[in-house]
């Protein structure tokens, strides 16, 4: 509930005025609802009582209907307005939270970062976001307006009817409301929650099926995926429909406890009426219990999907309490130097580091990379620790073994690292890559690369990332294992470009080949 | 005017494809159910076909106890009358509150009801639709739809949308029908003035509904491509998240995804903003009519007006049972407005859906089942692939159990293509690829690919253990693991092999995670294997490990078939086929 609620705070806190509007409109609109009907019963009762008392003419009717008009066009307006404010609030509060979350993830810690499977990242910047707008509009608003609304017609039912109807109608309502969502709320949070987490495993589950679906096919497993995703869907509709069931519960209780404190109403104001109390007194209590079935009907909907709101508001709370990273000033620099305990690279040479699988050849470089914490390296003199992280990836550009291509043109991918190149720029470190006469026939920078790459192999995918690391011009070029998946000849061409366009970089690499190791001017041995 | 209401219970105009054509429908009825009875079935329809008894279930559940509620405000009209009246016979106190209660009571029940069979459609319409996009999804490859995020947005919140549609439009235009009628009925029998109110204002609320359907469609179309667009972007970018950052390029990413997510919010504005502006104006309508009434109805009680009553002169009863019917009157004709966007949302889904249906698929081969018998044997003669606009010719060769083929030649060449289609993922343009003397395709392929095991370039970690993703069950994987020479490494992860690997084996180094493919290759004790690029991103000692791993599986029968550039690789092959560029 703390998530939920630090959730709302924030949502208050960047839309407070267009919230509070929402919320004094919300009040206003159940306000004017119950006053319009109350007073329209009282008023035609009171009408047909002096019409038969025979003092119809004498009857004031311009008070009340004119109060019946502004009622009712204020409950429309109000309406209208309430619906615009909370509804533009909410979502532009759930966009920015939507950035807010992407720019975590991007500087999320490196370990996590490599474990984060895109589908459940997804899930997060969709689902879970949706889910949120369900707190102002379907939690708060509703409760806190039907609330106060409840309360404002027990005070005045007590001073315009009498403390028995007040009891009856409002405080029957209120307490009634209260007991039935507390347990209707008992038995569907759960359910409200899993629905989620089935759903959003059906997402990373179709997701995956479609990524790996070779895979699958040939490995005969795409039956057995199938009927597991088949599975989880029953089991989501199987939820839904348990949680569609006390969904249901709910508004038959609550329609139930309406009728019942309408026909407390009747009979409190029939009897009072056979009294001292005048006929219109009486039907002014009737009808405002007729109207403050509005103040709760809301519930239901908060009731089924509560669940699911928590549970997103626990997720993205978590997500946005880890720390922003700090702003640091540009510290003092040398020339382009990198120095660890083990070596200093200079510019201009190109150093390898070598050993076997494990020896630690890629946290190091992940290390000058700022990528995962170190005490004792300095990047141009000063120590990794003390760049901000947009001032690091000025100087340091690093390629790591692994990367990966957006779906769009080739221009698209080469214009992430360098945004202002011109087509000229891209060509040349094309050119330089040896991809020039790949990408010739299958539109030049146009080509399409397709999602994850897919439209080109491993070797040139590989290229791709070099010819975006070039363009970036970085005094240091950190490379793990540069020209895997490359054929020699490729390879010699792509490392001695590489050096002609960066003379002056410190060039440090990760190798296993004998092509990469030859080509550098001094190798590393880690053991 | 009205006769709209009369004719809308034989035919249903909202089921009219273009709703321009609804106004028009009010002056020449009979024209436009001509062209109504020609019109092909529009996609929502026909989607919705299956579930339409249960909705009428509901429907008619809906109506009769929108119908109680004339009951209920006959008590209290009457309760009220007799108090302001001891000769007319009203109801004792109690009575009147238990008859209230009670058909309150009842009323609440029939919507339980009503409302679960209405569900109860939706839930089993939206269930089958999804495992209709799975099961379509498993077994071909969708072209021109979208990417894996579009596919799991139609199969989630897309779908979800055609649920308000169905547990609200049809009861509430059930009722339109009905209940408007009724009151209508009633309000003539008492006053023919209230009675007239009613005819001149009702109509209003329909024709002004079709004339925003319209737009309300369009605009939930634009807000549905929007929500597939940026699913495909944020999954496309999600993957890339670290290249992002090393390239700088975060805060740009970041801003690129607020113009995305500033577009999506005001698409929905749009959606929702033509939904409140309409229920506004038609919650104007009914105020402004139900005012009328009141007005009229006061100046007649206090003696002021004098005609209007259809028989005597209007009674305290007559007033106060007509006007808690008034609202009544124009309430449905607002809860089908209102239903009449969720429908248009559910129009623009069912569209949508269509599109995906209709999308042009690439089949992948084996949904028969035609068994292989005797030992693995694989010719290729004449084979020709087109890729994009390249065409490709392979040298005719053969493979029998136990025997290995490297095939190398520089990136690009059509290597991974080849494997593909000797995977029956893919049918050769020209030739044929014979395997265990039968020609590879549809009804030979799924049977084929049981005796295969399969090393991607790249791959995809499915979100289970890592043990799952190795064996695809729960069996011990630690030899097939000690083979592929990544034990130790599988030891050394925090959770070993009930690891969660990230998609592309994050956690693991790229040497790393195409050993756990040999090791899954090795699992699968396959008759072949096909490989593409098994030492990519090994040292050379490791690269030894690997080939050692391929060396042992052919030893043991495993026919090989391996994509590389690595020479010493293909030296330890049996025999080495070299794919020369066009």
């Amino acid at each position: 509930m703390t998530a939920l609620l630090r959730i709302f705070a924030l949502m208050m806190k960047r839309q407070r005025r267009s919230m509070i509007v929402g919320a004094v409109l919300a009040l206003a609109v159940l306000l004017a609802g119950i006053g319009l009907l109350s007073l329209s019963g009282w008023f035609i009762t009171a009408a047909a009582a002096a019409g038969m008392a025979g003092i119809g003419i004498a009857f004031n009717v311009f008070g009340p209907s004119a109060g019946v008009r502004i009622l009712a066009l204020g409950r429309t307006a109000a309406r209208y307005g309430e619906r615009l404010a909370s509804h533009d609030a909410t979502l532009r509060v759930i966009a920015t939270l939507r950035v807010e979350l992407l720019g975590r993830l991007i500087l999320a810690p490196f370990r996590e970062q490599q474990k984060l499977r895109g589908a459940q990242a997804l899930n997060q910047l969709t689902s879970d976001v949706e889910a949120l707008d369900g707190i102002p509009l379907r939690l708060v608003l509703p409760v806190g307006a039907g609330t106060l609304a409840l309360l404002v017609a027990f005070f005045a039912l007590w001073g315009l009817v009498n403390f028995t109807v007040a009891l009856i109608v409002a405080g029957g309502l209120l307490v009634g409301a209260a007991v039935i969502s507390a347990i209707a709320l008992r038995v569907a949070a759960a359910h409200s929650a899993r629905e989620e987490e089935q759903a959003q495993a059906i997402r990373s589950g179709i997701v995956d099926m479609i990524r790996a679906r070779i895979d699958l096919v040939v490995y005969g497993q795409m039956k057995a995926q199938t009927e597991a995703l088949s599975g989880l869907i029953r089991d989501r509709h199987a939820t839904r429909r348990k949680l569609d069931r006390i969904e249901r519960r709910t508004g038959f209780a609550l329609a139930a406890l309406s009728a019942l404190v309408t026909a407390g109403a009747i009979w409190a104001g029939a009897t009072f009426a056979a009294g001292e109390m005048s006929t219109a007194t009486a039907a002014l209590g009737i009808f405002a219990a007729l109207a403050l079935f509005e103040t709760v009907a809301p519930l239901r909907r908060t009731v089924a999907e509560l669940g699911r709101m928590r549970l997103a508001a626990r997720r993205i709370d978590a997500r946005l309490q880890t720390p922003e990273p700090e702003a640091k000033p540009l510290p003092a620099q040398s020339a382009p130097s990198v120095e660890t305990p083990l070596f200093s690279a200079k510019p201009g040479l190109m150093t390898a580091v070598i050993g076997p699988s494990g020896a630690g050849k890629s946290t190091l470089l992940q290390q000058i990379a700022g990528l995962l914490p170190s005490d004792d390296i300095m990047v141009n003199g000063a120590p990794v620790a003390s760049y901000s992280e947009h001032d690091l990836r000025e100087i340091v550009t690093f390629v790591p073994q692994r990367t990966a291509l957006i779906d769009g043109t080739l221009r698209d991918n080469l214009l992430l690292a360098a945004p202002d190149a011109s087509d000229a720029d891209l060509t040349a470190v094309l050119e330089a890559m040896d991809l020039a006469s790949v990408t010739a026939d299958r539109g030049g920078l146009d080509m399409k690369t397709g999602i994850g790459g897919e439209a080109l192999s491993g070797g040139q995918m590989r290229r791709v990332a070099l010819a975006r690391a070039l363009l970036r011009h970085p005094q240091v070029l950190l490379l793990d294992e540069p020209t895997e998946g490359l054929d020699t000849p490729t390879a010699l061409k792509v490392l001695s470009n590489i050096r002609a366009i960066l003379p002056k970089a410190v060039i440090i690499t990760a190798s296993h080949r004998k092509v990469e190791t030859d080509f550098a001017d001094c190798i590393i041995s880690l053991r | 005017m009205y006769v709209g209401f009369s004719v809308w219970k034989g035919r249903d105009p909202f089921a009219a494809r273009d709703l321009h054509e609804i106004p028009l429908f009010t002056c020449n009825f009979l024209d436009m159910s001509l062209r109504m009875a020609r019109r092909p079935k529009s996609s929502l329809d026909t989607l919705v076909a299956p579930v339409a008894p249960l909705l009428k279930q509901a429907a008619g559940l809906a109506v009769v106890g929108n119908l109680l509620w004339i009951a209920q405000g006959y008590v209290i009209a009457r309760t009220i009358a007799g108090l302001l009246d001891a000769e007319l016979a009203g109801i004792a106190p109690l009575t009147a509150a238990i008859l209230f209660a009670v058909l309150g009571l009842i009323r609440a029940g029939l919507s339980y009801v009503g409302e679960g069979r209405a569900f109860e459609a939706a839930d089993r319409l939206t269930r089958n639709l999804r495992t209709k996009l799975v099961t379509r999804e498993a077994q071909a490859i969708t072209l021109d739809y979208g990417a894996a995020g579009s596919i799991a947005a139609l199969s989630g919140e897309k779908l979800d949308i055609l649920q308000p549609y169905l547990t609200r439009f049809f009861p509430a235009r059930a009722r339109t029908m009905v209940v408007p009628i009724v009151i209508l009925a009633i309000a003539f029998y008492y006053s023919w003035v209230v009675g007239l109110i009613f005819l001149i204002t009702g109509p209003l609320i329909p024709v002004f509904m079709a004339l925003v359907g319209k737009a309300a469609q369009s605009a939930s179309e634009k807000q549905l491509d929007e929500v597939a667009s940026m699913n495909d972007l944020l999954y496309d970018r999600l993957n890339a998240l670290l290249d992002m950052r090393l390239l700088n390029a975060g805060e740009r990413m970041q801003a690129d995804f607020a113009t995305r997510a500033d577009s999506l919010r005001t698409r929905t504005m749009a959606v929702l903003r033509i939904a409140f502006l309409s229920s506004t104006l038609l919650e104007l309508f009914s105020a402004i009519g139900i005012a009328t009434i009141a007005v009229f109805l006061g100046f007649s009680l206090l003696g002021e007006i004098s005609f209007g009553a259809t028989g005597d002169p209007v009674t305290p009863f007559e007033v106060i049972f007509l006007l808690l019917l008034a609202p009544e009157f124009y309430q449905p004709l607002r809860d089908m407005s209102a239903a009449w966007h969720d429908r248009a949302s559910a129009a623009a889904l069912a569209k949508d859906f269509a599109k995906w249906d209709a999308a042009e698929v690439q089949p992948i081969l084996g949904q028969g089942s035609t068994p292989l018998a005797g030992a693995m044997s694989l010719a290729l003669s004449n084979v020709t692939i087109n890729r994009g606009e390249t065409r490709i010719s392979y040298p005719d060769f053969g493979l029998t159990a136990g025997q290995s083929v490297a095939l190398v030649g520089p990136s690009g060449v059509g290597k991974s293509t080849l494997l593909a289609a000797v995977a029956g993922l893919l049918e050769p343009s020209d030739g044929r690829i014979t395997v265990h003397g039968l020609r590879l395709g549809d009804d030979t392929a799924k049977a084929w690919r049981e005796r295969l095991g399969w090393m991607p370039q790249r791959p995809h970690f499915l979100g289970e253990t890592l043990r799952r993703n190795v064996a695809f069950s729960d069996d011990d994987i630690t030899e097939a693991l000690r083979t592929a020479g990544v034990l130790e490494v599988v030891a050394a992860l925090p959770e070993g092999d009930a690891t969660v690997l990230g998609e592309t084996g994050g956690g693991l180094s790229g040497g790393e995670a195409r050993r756990i493919t040999l090791a899954r290759a090795i699992h699968a004790r396959p008759a072949l294997l096909l490989a593409d690029e098994p030492t990519a991103d090994l040292d050379a000692e490791t690269a030894k490990i690997v080939t050692d791993g391929l060396l042992a599986l052919q030893s043991r029968g495993t026919a090989l078939l391996i994509a590389t550039h690595d020479e010493t690789l293909a030296a330890r092959m049996d025999r080495v086929i070299r794919l020369e560029a066009a």
